[in-house]
């Protein structure tokens, strides 16, 4: 992954990750392996953790503490309805930025 | 819900915090520390090199720190129960993680301090009368 698709990653890493997560719940790990899969290879687990304590802050996800075998519990997080909120507006938002990126690749305005 | 049996105790403690800081909090940080001693070497190394950049950049003090401590310990040690590489926790670039970690939490005082004194000035150019709102949060 280049420099440039790391800076573009950044903004859009929230949405990802609620998207991830409005399928089924997940823990950190599994949420950064999965991104992995998807080709954004150069994902730091710190980094995915750290937009799971700000969306946490903000209210957008339950938190669940499940015990594991190794090591301490495992924090589950879950998409609640402000996060399914905010995901809709992300996608809007989405939608709104490629369809102006798309036309000004077309050369139009 | 303060009973009269307890309000001395209480006041001694008032009095005892304002010279010593919050014991509560004190508390919260040898408790840290002790989880990080207890991580193997490298992870414990990982984490204190965080540390000492939290301790530059981040928040000052206060019950704010403290989460953002056991919240690092929390990443560390499921990082070493899971054998994860050090590299896959904080990436290639170790800033970028950090700075990402570190956003979540109040900032630190000095930071607050000439944050609030630059949008002041601004909008003091700007001719605004009202005053803008308090950033220190």
């Amino acid at each position: 992954m280049g420099k440039l698709a790391t800076e573009m990653l950044k903004g859009t890493l929230e949405g990802i990750v609620l998207a991830i997560l409005s399928s089924r719940p997940a823990y950190g790990y599994e949420i950064t392996a999965q991104l992995r899969d998807q080709g954004f290879s150069d994902i730091a687990e710190g980094t995915v953790y750290a937009l799971l304590v700000r969306i946490e802050q903000r209210g957008l996800v339950d938190v669940e503490k499940v015990p594991s075998e190794k090591g301490p519990p495992r924090k589950v997080y879950s998409l609640n309805d402000q996060g399914r909120e905010y995901l809709e507006e992300f996608w809007r938002t989405w939608s709104f930025l490629a369809e102006r990126l798309e036309q000004l690749r077309e050369g139009g305005n | 819900m303060a009973t009269g049996s307890n309000e001395p105790k209480s006041r001694y403690l008032q009095y005892l915090e304002v010279v010593t800081g919050s014991l509560e909090e004190k508390k919260r940080y040898r408790h840290y520390k002790a989880r990080i001693k207890q991580l193997p070497e490298n992870y414990r190394i990982a984490v204190e090199a965080v540390e000492r950049y939290l301790m530059h950049f981040g928040p000052a003090d206060g019950a704010g720190a403290m989460a953002m401590y056991e919240d690092l310990a929390d990443l560390f040690e499921q990082g070493a129960a899971d054998r994860t590489p050090i590299r896959d926790i904080v990436g290639d670039d170790p800033i970028e993680f950090v700075e990402a970690f570190m956003a979540n939490y109040p900032l630190g005082q000095y930071r607050a301090r000439e944050r609030n004194r630059f949008a002041n000035a601004i909008a003091r150019a700007a001719g605004e009368t009202t005053p803008p709102q308090d950033r220190t949060e």
